[in-house]
């Protein structure tokens, strides 16, 4: 059963007198499965931000539709958004986006404190969580105390503990030094073995190989896709790689782009 | 590179950064304006022709001056940091462009010369055009002739050159500093460098608390108000110093108090606003501390001299019964007639009459209240005491009251009739000197009486049986260091209102009377009596001198109060607009974590009220508590209309109120346009 199901997203900025219009999206269709590990990728300006703030409900297409475990998220009225976008999705960001007035705890409580849980079972919540992202020991401490990398297990910790749907990571590794990255993206690796669904934008190479598969947005439309299938990390790195200079070259070798074009809307078998 | 290019760079800097700027440089024009006003009126031949309390009111403008100045001073230099704090960005990428430090200094030279040149030039414009029309006002609160002509005083402009000259550089010097302790790196993160998170200072603010508790209860305890001329300023220390406390220490104390408390604290909405309040109050207390000891100084300032401006006519009028008063001090039987006869010569001569004449001789001696019995004798009196347990005993003779106040009444031997109108519950007997007198009655009534009015302490009178009597206790008085037993504070008041109010005609008279006082001397003397000492009173003067003294202060008082509250404007617009920048992250993390538009809405803009109320708030309770301590001080000051100056306090309350509101939200839009 497919979670996310994306039809014929379109999504046109107008500027603000109206002048002149540019296509972030022009037609994007693909759909994530429960349980997949999904990472996306594009070049700066490919429409990669613009998709996931509209699979985020924090911005509107222009056509098109999302739909969340059958759900169409465009139909959800304005002022339940805030509370669907809470118990339904989780956000890892860039940046973390931890709020530097709370400690590491009310941080990760944030999600569950705005749905009106109680604190027994918020703590409740978080004694496994913590334990397996291993901050157990920074709890009480503030996102100014600690390093770039247990910022991002936090963020990580907060997008969990509401049990989401859907995990959207933004350019999780991006602001990590190589050993955070490397030990987020086998958390996220782990997580996603535990069931978790998590669709990740990204540029790395090397975070997209850690996926099941691999979306490719080029022009505002799914490109290409690569399933991990049977291979290894190395393996898909590789192909990635690959398929990214294709990409690159995109004019000069048209017909095999044509070549490997999958249809949008391609099922996973 | 060319010459200029610093001094280029320095106007764009200025231009581009408009929104922190404007603010600024308008407030540096104004208090350039106000500090020229002040000193310009203070020097202004102008109110030598006022004729009427110039010297009192010199003296006033004059400290009107230094507090200007001293505003000055603190203000331009808490705007100036908060305005370096935005810029450290801007300087930090100048600096990692490849600009040295020698190089930033340039710019930052060329920028403060172009603030210091517009606030003068500008301000001292507009302090020559408004002067004017303070100085009208100044008059007309007078009650005074306005004289023509405009007037530029060069002096109040060098001072007001100098001091700002010596600011904008001590500025610069600042700036300078702060360049050169930090590196780039800093720099460019600017304010936004990991807040710490603020630790709770207990003990801090239970001082804080204790001090705030200590001055409210001074103010509220103090029945006497020459204690409370004295313990005024203590109470004010004790308020100002708790306030700063409190808001520093005490709101961080308490929101972590809060924040303990689990199943309050894990609420939607009390865990925003109290995690989000502890790091408004850290980086706001001090600032709003500020506005709240402000706010208080221009309630309390503008409400009292209202309410004493206001009071004045009938304050006078209690104080001064009549247009003219004269004392003679000494032991005489004719000195009224003589001088009598003298004065019938001179309103014969002026052709003039006068009426409600008072005339009587009487005892008038300060007491010391030591163990319930009222000590009269000075060399009994402990000098250590404080001046508020001492008080004011007039003596007149039975058939002295009984001739003014048109009364039959009748006295046995060692009986009184006791006039004390600030003690409901007397004994019957009254413990005057060593002995007890009988009171037979108390009266309600008591001759009007210049010299007790004036004085600070509470006035007594007695009415005792004759003349022995008098004297006798006149006898329990002995000088200290002195074996004259005839020292005598017996004294003859003479006092009547013309019937004519002409100023020239009174002036004329006055001039007369006091000519024939040496012979006056001269002719008690010879009669056999002693005359010790005269005094008078003249009603105008003295009017003219308090009148002085109140129209300047209230000038004074409204225009500081001015003053203070554009501070207080520009402290909240800086704010909203730091607190705007601060925010603006918080608000986009909130909304992606799952918190609705409105709901952030809400939340912000409850705490941005409560931080900005505040303030509002502690001034409206400390001005309260004040209250009974200023209308003690403002009754020796004899206005006793406590319904008049409540009324005072209440409008300039409300009104303050009113315009509080309306910066805020006039600032409040500023904020917004940032955070969305």
């Amino acid at each position: 059963m497919s979670i996310l199901e994306v039809n014929h997203l379109k999504k046109v900025y107008t500027t603000r007198f109206g002048g002149s219009h540019v296509q972030a999206l022009t037609d994007v269709n693909f759909s994530v499965e429960q349980g997949e590990f999904v990472a996306i990728m594009g070049e700066s300006g490919s429409g990669k931000t613009t998709l996931l703030n509209i699979l985020a409900t924090l911005d509107r297409p222009t056509s098109g539709e999302v739909l969340l475990a059958g759900k169409n998220v465009l139909s959800i009225r304005e002022r339940e958004l805030a509370a669907f976008r809470r118990d339904n999705l989780g956000f890892v960001f860039q940046d973390f986006n931890l709020l530097d007035t709370f400690s590491i705890q009310d941080n990760i409580f944030l999600p569950l404190v705005l749905s009106g849980k109680k604190y027994p079972e918020m703590k409740q919540k978080l004694g496994p969580i913590a334990a397996r992202l291993e901050i157990t020991s920074l709890l009480k401490k503030f996102p100014y105390e600690v390093s770039g990398g247990q910022k991002q297990r936090t963020a990580v910790a907060r997008a969990l503990i509401t049990e989401p749907q859907l995990i959207l990571a933004d350019e999780p590794t991006g602001a990590l030094d190589s050993r955070s990255a490397d030990s987020l993206l086998r958390l996220f690796e782990e997580i996603n073995r535990g069931g978790q669904t998590i669709l990740m934008v990204t540029h790395s190479i090397k975070a997209a190989s850690s996926a099941g598969r691999v979306l490719f947005i080029k022009d505002g439309e799914v490109f290409h896709q690569i399933y991990r299938g049977g291979r290894t990390q190395e393996e898909l790195y590789q192909q990635i790689s690959d398929t990214l200079t294709l990409i690159a070259t995109g004019a000069a070798v048209a017909s095999a782009a044509n070549y490997l074009h999958v249809e949008g809307g391609a099922r996973h078998e | 590179m060319s010459k200029f290019f610093y001094a280029k760079l320095a106007a764009i800097n200025i231009r581009k950064n408009a929104r922190i700027y404007l603010p600024y440089l308008l407030t540096c024009i104004f208090t350039v304006a106000a500090y020229y006003m002040m000193g310009a009126l203070s020097v202004n031949p102008g109110i030598d022709d006022l004729e009427i309390g110039s010297g009192s009111l010199r003296v006033t403008l004059g400290l009107g001056v230094w507090v200007v100045s001293l505003f000055a001073c603190i203000f331009i230099f808490y705007t100036n940091s908060f305005l370096m704090k935005r810029r450290k960005k801007e300087i930090g990428l100048y600096n990692v462009l490849g600009m040295g430090k020698g190089h930033l200094s340039r710019m930052i030279f060329y920028e403060t010369v172009y603030l210091a040149v517009i606030s003068l030039v500008v301000g001292l414009g507009l302090g020559i055009l408004l002067d004017k029309a303070a100085f009208l006002t100044l008059a007309n609160l007078m009650q005074a002739e306005v004289p023509l002509g405009f007037y530029v005083s060069i002096g109040a402009m060098r001072s007001a050159v100098i001091l700002f000259g010596v600011l904008f550089f001590l500025i610069f010097l600042n700036s300078l500093r702060q360049i050169h302790l930090t590196n780039p790196i800093e720099l460019l993160r600017g304010g936004q460098l990991g807040e710490k998170e603020p630790k709770a200072r207990w003990l801090l603010a239970l001082i804080g608390a204790a001090m705030l508790g200590g001055g409210y209860w001074i103010a509220v305890t103090i029945t006497n108000p020459v204690q409370a001329l004295t313990l005024f300023f203590v109470a004010v220390i004790l308020v100002i110093l708790g306030t700063y406390c409190l808001f520093t220490a005490g709101s961080i104390a308490i929101l972590k108090l809060l924040r303990k408390n689990r199943s309050f604290y894990y609420k939607a909405n009390h865990f925003i606003a109290i995690s989000g309040m502890i790091y408004r109050m850290k980086q706001n207390a001090v600032g709003l501390a500020n506005i709240c000891v402000l706010s208080t100084m221009v309630l309390v300032m503008v409400s009292s001299t209202f309410s004493m401006y206001i009071g004045m006519e009938d304050m006078m009028e209690k104080t001064y019964p009549r247009d003219m008063e004269f004392l003679f001090q000494g032991d005489s039987e004719d000195v009224t007639e003589i001088f009598e006869g003298k004065l019938e010569e001179i309103l014969e001569q002026e052709n003039a009459e006068i009426e409600n004449v008072l005339s009587y001789t009487y005892l008038n001696t300060s007491a010391q209240k030591v163990n319930d019995r009222y000590i009269i004798d000075p060399s009994n009196q402990d000098n250590g005491m404080a001046v508020a347990e001492y008080c004011t005993i007039t003596v007149v003779t039975l058939e002295e009251y009984n001739r003014i106040m048109g009364t039959q009444k009748s006295l046995e031997e060692g009986e009184i009739l006791l006039y004390y109108p600030e003690e409901k519950n007397l004994d019957s007997v009254f413990p005057l000197g060593e002995e007890d007198w009988k009171v037979r009655e108390q009266i309600t009534e008591f001759p009007d009486n210049m010299q007790a009015n004036v004085m600070m302490t509470t006035h007594i009178g007695v009415v005792v049986k004759d003349k022995e009597t008098l004297l006798h206790i006149d006898q329990m008085r002995k000088w200290p260091g002195t074996e004259d037993e005839t020292t005598t504070e017996l004294e003859s008041c003479y006092s009547f209102d013309l019937k004519d109010h002409d100023p020239q005609l009174e002036e004329r008279i006055s001039d007369k009377v006091t000519y024939f006082f040496s012979s006056l001397y001269q002719e008690v003397a010879e009669n056999g009596g002693r005359l010790d000492m005269i005094r008078y009173y003249q009603k105008s003067q003295e009017e003219a001198l308090v009148m002085g003294l109140v129209g300047g202060l209230l000038f004074v008082g409204v225009f500081l109060g001015a003053l203070f509250i554009m501070a207080t404007i520009l402290i909240i617009y800086y704010k909203q607009i730091s607190e705007g920048y601060d925010d603006k992250d918080r608000f986009t993390i909130m909304e992606k974590v799952g918190m609705d538009k409105r709901e952030i809405r809400r939340t912000i803009r409850s705490q941005v009220l409560t931080v900005f109320f505040l303030p509002l708030i502690m001034a409206g309770i400390h001005t309260a508590f004040a209250f009974p301590m200023i209308s003690r001080i403002l009754q020796i000051l004899a206005l006793q209309n406590v319904g008049l100056y409540i009324l005072c306090t209440v409008i300039s309350y409300l009104a303050f109120v009113v315009l509080y509101s309306v910066i805020y939200m006039l600032t409040a839009r500023t904020y917004y346009k940032i955070v969305s």
